[in-house]
């Protein structure tokens, strides 16, 4: 098989850009989209004629046009010998957008393959976009009655962890403010300016425990990120991120597990970055940085202790010494996470991929890891009853 | 199980199937069923016309217990909007004692928090248009 990488990247910064219903003027989401192709194009240095598969993120349900892969072909005039087509899996999207690109350019069906992904929500108010995201925690007839909302499930963990693990509130909340300083240095990021822990505690009960700033905000966001062969990649003479190893495990639940387990252990999260460590013959302990998909500061927590970057019942403490922050032991989400970098879900799993191609090519400026040669990246759906980690690293 | 009937229409009512069906109406009776495998025993919640453990079809129906023990629980302030005139609301996981998992309401009292593991019990809160599992604490 080929080995792929990532050769180009471009994404607007998550923001509020959907208008609403009425406006006279309208943001539409393939025009965004277009102009994205281009910039990651030149920014990996092919052309047009160089890409032959188009893998994307399915638009939320607002987007008015439909078939938005197939759309996009015609849209850019892109004739494909890969894939065209589109993905769909909860929080995992666009994730797997950029695992199936991947798998177009290993199998061999395209040197060049295109992972992209646009969600625009915020124009929809929470409560309305919340009619549609309850039929996606839970069975629909047996748990959504009792109106269970995406988030909620998190709070639930973090009660169970702080209870089981003794960990303070302030701990967790830690992961916030470590997460806006991260913010502050991404220009991609929605929330930027600082925010002490004290703001953090004071902000108003979402699902408790957490609050406000522990939660995703709503927004929008967009991403192309360009997947080469090797071979493509060398010939670029210029650096790129070698994905060097894969793993996915669903652990055959979906939000809850009817048989009572470990609900924090977050199992699929420890398969699946197990599986990835062995693809890419490393150790846990070679990663230069982790980028997490974790919408709520408990996840990132519970979700490092499965990889095994932090000690079980260690990842709030951890975050609270700022070991998992820039120029710590193991700076865990440089781009400020969901909570501050933005949480345009059917899009977050791109900027994620374009936040360790940042590292990993040199260009993060000043939130840049040291000598980063090593990430990983994982994205996750429901509870964490699934999650996909990719391993990439510094070539060139 | 206890019965509470409250004066309003469920905010997302659930769907009910011939399959289903039986659950339902056991429930608004104060009864609570699921269905368990005929050859490898094992219980299954939500009920299901196939065992999710050892894929043998026709499982039958079965009473549990209604007891069991909080495994966590949330306070929701921000919701669906069929579920606005709620807020705030708690849910929660129940560990039943025969080793099920449920997720549904938790009903608190003056306002005071639950305790993670704290033993609880199974009622029915029986809406003007059907009924509706909840946890309460025991005792």
């Amino acid at each position: 098989m080929k080995r792929a990488a990532i050769i180009g990247t471009s994404a607007i910064p998550v923001s509020r850009y959907q208008t609403a219903e009425g406006d006279p003027v309208q943001v539409v989401e393939h025009e965004i989209l277009a102009k994205l192709v281009i910039e990651a194009l030149d920014d990996a240095g092919v052309s047009k004629d160089d890409v032959n598969a188009i893998v994307c993120a399915q638009p939320r349900p607002y987007t008015r046009q439909k078939y938005f892969s197939t759309f996009m072909a015609s849209y850019l005039r892109l004739r494909c010998t890969g894939i065209v087509m589109e993905t769909m899996g909860n929080g995992m999207t666009a994730a797997l957008a950029f695992d199936k690109a991947v798998d177009e350019v290993v199998l061999g069906r395209a040197d060049v393959a295109i992972a992209m992904g646009i969600n625009m929500e915020s124009a929809i108010t929470s409560s309305e976009h919340m009619k549609d995201s309850l039929r996606t925690t839970g069975d629909v007839d047996f748990h959504s009655p009792s109106g269970f909302t995406p988030i909620s499930w998190y709070g639930m963990d973090a009660q169970r962890y702080m209870y089981e693990y003794g960990v303070s509130r302030e701990q967790l909340a830690s992961v916030a403010v470590k997460n806006r300083y991260h913010a502050s240095l991404n220009p991609l990021a929605q929330y930027r300016k600082p925010i002490s822990l004290g703001e953090v505690l004071a902000q108003r009960p979402i699902v408790e425990p957490l609050g406000l700033f522990e939660v995703p905000p709503r927004g929008d966001g967009a991403c192309v990120v360009v997947v080469a062969s090797e071979d493509v990649a060398k010939q670029l003479n210029k650096p790129y991120a070698l994905i060097k190893g894969r793993g996915f495990f669903h652990e055959g639940a979906h939000q809850i597990n009817e048989v009572p387990n470990d609900m924090i252990a977050f199992d699929a999260a420890t398969r699946a970055s197990s599986q990835a460590y062995d693809n890419a013959g490393i150790a846990v302990q070679d990663l230069d940085f982790a980028e997490i998909y974790a919408p709520c500061t408990i996840v990132e927590v519970l979700a490092g202790e499965a990889i095994g970057i932090t000690p079980r019942g260690q990842g709030a403490i951890w975050a609270a010494e700022g070991k998992t922050t820039l120029g710590g032991q193991i700076p865990v989400s440089t781009s400020g996470s969901l909570t501050s970098r933005g949480h345009p879900s059917y899009a977050t799993p791109l900027y994620n991929a374009i936040e360790v191609a940042d590292q990993l090519r040199g260009r993060a400026q000043s939130r840049q890891v040291k000598d980063a040669k090593l990430g990983l990246m994982m994205n996750e759906l429901g509870n964490y009853n699934a999650a996909l980690v990719h391993i990439l690293e510094a070539v060139g | 199980m206890e019965i509470l009937n409250v004066n309003k229409e469920r905010p997302y009512p659930p769907r009910v199937t011939e399959f289903t069906s039986p659950f339902w109406e056991s429930l608004g009776e104060g009864l609570l069923q699921t269905t368990q495998c005929q050859r490898c025993h094992k219980l299954s919640f939500p009920p299901k016309p196939i065992c999710p453990h050892c894929w043998m079809d026709s499982p039958g129906w079965t009473s549990i217990k209604h007891t069991g023990t909080l495994y966590s629980w949330t306070t929701i302030h921000a919701s669906p909007a069929q579920f606005s005139n709620d807020l705030p609301y708690t849910v929660g996981i129940v560990d039943l004692d025969d080793n099920l998992r449920v997720a549904c309401r938790v009903l608190t009292k003056d306002g005071i928090a639950p305790t993670v593991d704290a033993r609880v019990r199974l009622v029915v809160v029986m809406y003007q248009d059907g009924p509706l599992l909840a946890a309460a604490l025991a005792g």
